[in-house]
């Protein structure tokens, strides 16, 4: 019964991963075969003094934080007011919160990827609210900016999916606290920081998780919203970086050795912020502090 | 009296603008998420032109297309016949629109010199005729061409038919495989016995949890290629197969071992074999978490890119995202065609969610948080 499940996975999900490893530990050249030395933490080595490395380390912790700090806040407000009842037509606001979610990344990059363009519909938006006709998106175009209307995107994204797994925890809160909070004259404020909060902490700490792990490996979203060439690398993440190493850099001979480096960095380096936010995470638990 | 009044107003104008800024707050973010959705919707029903023009108006080029201005054209090489000019040796006019992208050879028709008045055949390359003095079926057949002027050329100038196809093979095969798969682990492993090597197998599996496609696609590619399953859809459904068990045993581990022993010792005792309890006890029982588990998987694997990116490399095994991307990049893509294919992509997705709704939101949940 177990059999052809159990040998479909360690082939594909176990095997691959000790590959990694080994891979990430050689020199093997595929355009020579495949011949490869045992040459230790080379590639790690090489990666550390790799601009480009840091460069995408930089944008791949900006990503992390606006999943931390700007997804899960919102998500906290908007499945508060869904938990509250404090609106009509519950579902429909559910379920418009929820879509996103569910669209295809790549259909949701091209989308932005338009809309931001230098003339798109965000640049005609600005032309009308400026009064300057001539008036361009240019955010996407340099450096300094281009995370911001990623950022933006990212939230749009995936605010969703952290305020089903609120929503769902929310519904194991005693609801009799909440009615006892009420009459004494608590605000919704109040409720929100003294009750919501205090017993989603261990939800919050999970969300962060899914937020640290999911924004380390995200790769389509902003492979999508950028073009091949300078915006891509002024927006590189990780992933990017890894996957612009392994399969377009040809002329690589260590291509594969190094984009195995780089993909274990990403994972080692997505273990390292769950403990540290685990740790933060008991630290600030309000029940472990008394 | 009056103190309690006060009080009492004041909360409930506390209440009031509690509410007001809820509904702020939620319509804002509503509204956040659907214009562009709306936009993209409405506007792949717009010509180039318009939207050029003005990026917020509404589609009207297309749709008012009875008095268009067609031209008559010669057929030269980059005329591109919509039918066969081997086996269909008929003669046609060839016209072109001279609203509609003029002279670019994309908004061209053939018509049967056959089905035509004898004044509008014998028309010459440069003659100017309307759609209004075609016989009628023929305005209504330009008409829909028309109208659906974008979504016919992304499905044929961006070849997605084949990438639609692809995309169905891969979601349905795969999630086939994985519920079954699933299915027959969980009832394995909570119903047979052999609790420690069961808890070996799940706890092995649950680890899948935290290695996704794209941290182990290097060493993927590497493997596949050795055995020559790259670009073909057994590697990538396999792939796909492979990612999608941690989920699915997790979740029908936990339904199966939710039901009653006796069911399957009853069976045992009437003399089923293992196999014959799974088919008719276990497997009609578990529709609920069956359904759960094929929405997820296959919602994920319709919208899943990097493995397909990387893995295919004709256009025969692509799927839709990486079509749709590819499409998207091609600078001589029309906006209109792009707008079209995005919309392709995307409404199969939403119309799976908007039938499954909540029990996809109920299933995420217990996907994402174990236990």
């Amino acid at each position: 019964m177990v059999g052809p499940g159990l040998i479909i996975y360690l082939f594909i999900v176990a095997y691959p991963v000790f590959y990694a490893v080994w891979l990430s530990f050689t020199d093997f050249n595929p355009n020579r075969g495949g011949a490869w030395n045992f040459v230790g933490l080379d590639q790690y080595s090489t990666m550390l003094k790799d601009p480009w490395f840091w460069h995408s380390l930089k944008n791949n912790m900006i990503v992390v934080a606006v999943s931390v700090f700007g997804q899960i806040p919102i998500a906290l407000i908007l499945s508060y007011i869904l938990y509250r009842k404090l609106v009509r037509a519950q579902n429909f606001f559910q379920a418009m919160i929820f879509l996103p979610q569910f669209l295809s990344t790549i259909v949701i990059g091209v989308l932005w990827k338009r809309l931001f363009s230098a003339n798109g519909p965000v640049a005609r938006l600005i032309q009308l609210f400026s009064g300057d006709p001539s008036a361009q998106f240019t955010m996407m175009l340099s450096k300094d900016t281009v995370m911001i209307p990623i950022g933006f995107v990212l939230i749009w994204m995936y605010t969703g999916l952290y305020v089903i797994i609120f929503l769902a925890n929310l519904q194991k809160i005693n609801r009799s606290v909440i009615e006892a909070a009420m009459i004494d004259g608590a605000s919704e404020s109040k409720i929100f920081f003294r009750i919501i909060i205090p017993s989603l902490s261990s939800t919050i700490l999970v969300c962060s998780i899914l937020a640290i792990a999911g924004s380390l490996r995200g790769f389509d979203l902003i492979f999508a919203m950028t073009t091949q060439g300078l915006t891509r690398l002024n927006a590189m993440v990780l992933p990017i970086f890894m996957y612009q190493t392994a399969f377009q850099d040809y002329a690589n001979d260590m291509r594969f050795a190094y984009g195995a480096a780089i993909s274990n960095m990403i994972v080692f380096i997505s273990v390292g912020l769950i403990l540290i936010s685990n740790f933060v995470g008991k630290k600030l638990d309000p029940t472990r502090t008394k | 009296m009056n103190n309690t009044r006060n009080t009492l107003l004041i909360k409930l104008s506390k209440i009031r603008i509690g509410k007001i800024i809820s509904y702020i707050v939620l319509i804002s973010w509503v509204l956040l998420t659907v214009i562009p959705l709306i936009w993209v919707s409405y506007s792949s029903f717009k010509s180039n032109e318009e939207l050029t023009r003005d990026i917020y108006a509404w589609p009207y080029d297309l749709f008012d297309n009875d008095s268009d201005e067609y031209v008559v054209i010669e057929r030269t090489l980059n005329v591109r016949p919509d039918y066969d000019e081997k086996t269909d040796t008929r003669e046609r006019l060839i016209i072109e629109s001279t609203t509609i992208s003029p002279g670019r050879r994309i908004m061209v028709h053939f018509l049967l010199k056959e089905d035509l008045p004898p004044e509008i055949s014998n028309l010459k390359p440069g003659d100017r005729l309307t759609i209004s003095q075609l016989p009628s079926v023929m305005r209504m057949y330009i008409g829909w061409k028309t109208i659906w002027f974008n979504y016919i050329s992304a499905f044929t100038a961006g070849g997605l038919f084949m990438k639609f196809i692809n995309s169905i093979i891969y979601a349905f095969l795969s999630t086939l495989f994985i519920v079954l798969f699933g299915l027959m682990i969980g009832f394995a492993t909570s119903k047979l016995g052999f609790k420690k090597l069961s808890m070996i197998i799940i706890g092995l599996i649950g680890l899948g949890y935290l290695i996704s496609i794209n941290s182990v696609i290097i060493p993927l590619f590497l493997m596949l290629s050795n055995v020559n399953l790259t670009d073909t859809h057994l590697g990538i459904i396999l792939v796909y197969t492979a990612f999608g068990l941690p989920l699915s045993v997790m979740l029908s581990t936990q339904f199966i071992s939710g039901l009653p022993d006796s069911l399957i010792e009853s069976a045992y005792i009437d003399g089923a074999s293992v196999m014959q309890s799974f088919n008719s006890i276990i497997l009609p029982m578990c529709k609920p978490v069956i359904i759960t588990i094929s929405i997820i998987s296959a919602l994920g694997i319709w919208n899943e890119f990097l493995l397909v990116l990387v893995l295919a490399s004709s256009e025969f095994t692509k799927s839709l995202p990486v079509g749709v991307f590819s499409f998207s990049s091609l600078t001589s893509t029309q906006l209109g065609w792009q707008l079209a294919a995005l919309v392709i992509a995307t409404l199969p997705a939403m119309i799976i969610y908007f039938i499954f709704n909540n029990r996809l939101a109920s299933g995420v949940v217990g996907g994402a948080i174990k236990g």
